[in-house]
């Protein structure tokens, strides 16, 4: 089945852009194929099962990886460039830092190892939030050293961050603070974020841009604006057990029967249009569809697809 | 010093200082391995300082070199020593080599610094340069003061030059060995990417290494031969010689060897030894003179071993994610 494509908006300056990008560890491919732009200024939630390449995406942008083949850009610098290590920020699961430097000593750290390393903004969030500034950063709580971490992050001043679920073992009070923190200062600044996380419905807030990977390939990538009215929830009563011949004219997702009802999450290829319900689903419907049924073809949202790569089969 | 930061938030970019970016980070993060290690070498010049005062004070005392001195001129106090100086390079590696790389993929700070603003060649090339230059300063300076305790006084002392305790702690050896075992320590660490088991490894390479050194160790230079009749006395240069081997021969040059003729009676002998008419000796032999080309030779090896592992280390770290 080929893709679907919804006409609109053209193209502008890509944070991230990848082409044809695949790692293949020892034991298979991790990441592959992988074809997708992202705009600059957008929040861009990461989702997929676990296992699904996006530590492995996260890695490759941040420069821990080298891809096994095709290329990824940030805003148009191959990623293999040294040149492109001031633009992006990483801040992974276990948020490694010196636990014997003090957090005043951290913060020096960023200095001395970032060009464009801004400590008035560094020093103004590890304030906030009542950090001391001599402790060593081995005592201090989860939060504590979360917000340290961030501090370091934004203290480099980048145009992309890159958060592989720096949040998953905070307290929901401390995990608020933080997701608070992340929208002030990247909205300030007009950071670039791509962030992976399980929590669909704190995607569902923060994010304007999605890239949704299962088994290594890229599922849906594009505004969330647009990829959610691009599918319905469609209701009914099937006759023979099946979906009703009109309705797989249309891409279909996921589709339930139950008894004599039927429930299935199509994408609208033209006018849905029979004795049916048809409702729009949230983005979290959305998702867990994607998530549950990772055959169904890919859809990008104008732009989210590098042009030269043309019209692709799955 | 938060107040200095209230104030002036910038002025921690603007810190004059020569240590900057990831020098100062390696410095920092190693301080504590630093100061030891700078301790260690005072501590161990100053007590050799200390001891060759003594001992030159007992030599005075007893009139040497113009008067023979009762043995020993020197106890406990020169054994501890030249063992600690033995130790010290696999000390070395198993405690600065083998956590320098792996404890920083343990505790993920290699991720924290090679997703900051510098590559991770630059990041390995600055902990390397680090690790090796004290490891260079320490054992030369250690070096150099053994070597000018033992040099003046060798003829006192117990150990020859060829003993471990003195060919392996001065000179250029003491240096060399210490890089070897140290990038050794660096390559184990960045393969297995875990500090004990690395160190571990380490312990166990040294000790190897050790072993095999110590077979190396004659082989760095070609041994000379002198040929001296069998009933004579041996010459005065083999004195301070170390011997390869010994044999005896016939006035043809047939070579027998050294128990040839060691038969149960003194009669027996003699008739062993007129029946294959042997007539000499034939001693070959290491020569102090050759002591320093050894050295350095063996040095040579060690260093291009040094190299070889560093190149290594530096090309899969680099090719490897952290």
């Amino acid at each position: 089945m080929a893709e679907t494509n919804i006409a609109g908006e053209g193209p502008g300056p890509w944070a991230m852009e990848a082409r044809g990008l695949g790692k293949r560890y020892r034991r298979g491919w991790a990441l592959r194929d992988c074809s997708f732009r992202l705009p600059a200024g957008r929040i861009c939630g990461l989702v997929g099962p676990n296992g699904a390449g996006k530590s492995t995406l996260l890695g490759t942008a941040s420069r821990q990886l080298a891809p096994s083949e095709g290329e990824l850009r940030v805003f148009g610098v191959p990623v293999d460039d040294p040149a492109v290590m001031p633009r992006f920020a990483y801040l992974g699961q276990d948020k490694p830092l010196f636990k014997r430097f003090t957090v005043a000593e951290t913060l020096r750290m960023g200095g001395e190892l970032n060009p464009g390393w801004d400590a008035g903004a560094a020093e103004r969030i590890v304030r906030s939030g009542d950090v001391p500034m001599h402790a060593a950063v081995g005592t201090l709580s989860g939060g504590q050293r979360t917000r340290v971490a961030f501090a370091l992050a934004f203290g480099k001043r980048p145009d992309l961050l890159l958060l592989d679920e720096p949040m998953s073992d905070l307290d929901p009070l401390a995990r608020n603070e933080m997701s608070t923190l992340l929208m002030a200062e990247a909205v300030e600044r007009g950071t670039t974020v791509v962030m992976s996380s399980h929590l669909l419905s704190e995607l569902e807030d923060m994010c304007d841009y999605l890239l949704v990977l299962a088994g290594g390939r890229i599922r849906m990538a594009g505004d969330a604006d647009a990829l959610v009215p691009a599918h319905a929830l469609v209701t009914g009563v099937t006759r023979d057990g099946g979906l009703p011949a009109a309705l797989t004219r249309h891409t279909v997702i996921e589709k339930r029967v139950q008894g004599r009802q039927f429930q299935a999450m199509v994408r609208r290829d033209g006018p849905l249009s029979g004795d049916w319900q048809v409702s729009e689903p949230s983005l979290e419907e959305v998702l867990l569809a994607h998530l549950r049924s990772p055959d169904a073809p890919a859809l990008f949202t104008p732009g989210a697809q590098p042009e030269t790569e043309g019209a692709r089969t799955t | 010093m938060s107040t200095t930061l209230t104030g002036k938030p910038t002025a921690r970019s603007a810190r004059p200082g020569l240590l900057r970016g990831l020098t100062w980070l390696v410095l920092r993060q190693h301080r504590a391995a630093l100061g030891c290690l700078l301790a260690l070498t005072v501590l161990c010049s100053l007590w050799i300082v200390y001891q060759r005062g003594q001992l030159t004070e007992l030599l005075d005392a007893q009139g040497w070199p113009e008067k023979t001195v009762p043995q020993p001129v020197v106890g406990a106090g020169y054994r501890n020593l030249t063992a600690l100086l033995g130790l010290l390079p696999g000390v070395l590696a198993v405690f600065l080599g083998a956590p320098l790389i792996s404890a920083d993929h343990e505790q993920g700070t290699a991720q924290l610094v090679t997703t900051q603003s510098v590559t991770r060649r630059r990041w390995l090339v600055a902990k390397l340069g680090w690790c090796f230059l004290i490891t260079l300063v320490a054992c030369s300076v250690l070096s150099a003061v053994f070597t000018w305790w033992w040099r003046p006084h060798r003829s006192v002392l117990p150990d020859i030059w060829m003993d471990p305790s003195v060919f392996d702690n001065t000179g250029p050896v003491l240096p060399a060995l210490a890089l070897f075992l140290t990038a050794a320590g660096v390559t184990i660490g960045v393969l297995l990417r875990r500090v004990l088991a690395s160190m571990v490894v380490t312990l166990v390479f040294c000790v190897a290494a050790q072993t095999v050194w110590g077979m190396v160790r004659d082989r760095l230079a070609t041994p000379r031969t002198i040929t001296y009749p069998l009933d004579a006395d041996v010459p005065a240069r083999l004195h301070d010689a170390y011997e390869v081997d010994r044999w005896v021969a016939s006035a043809d040059g047939q070579l027998y060897g050294w128990g040839s003729c060691a038969e149960a009676t003194e009669q027996a002998s003699r008739a062993c030894v007129e029946e294959k008419g042997i007539v000499d000796n034939v001693f070959q032999y290491l020569d102090p003179s050759q002591m320093a080309a050894m050295q350095w030779t063996g040095a040579g090896v060690l260093l291009a071993g040094t190299v070889a592992l560093t190149a290594f280390t530096l090309w899969w770290a680099s090719r490897r994610p952290l």
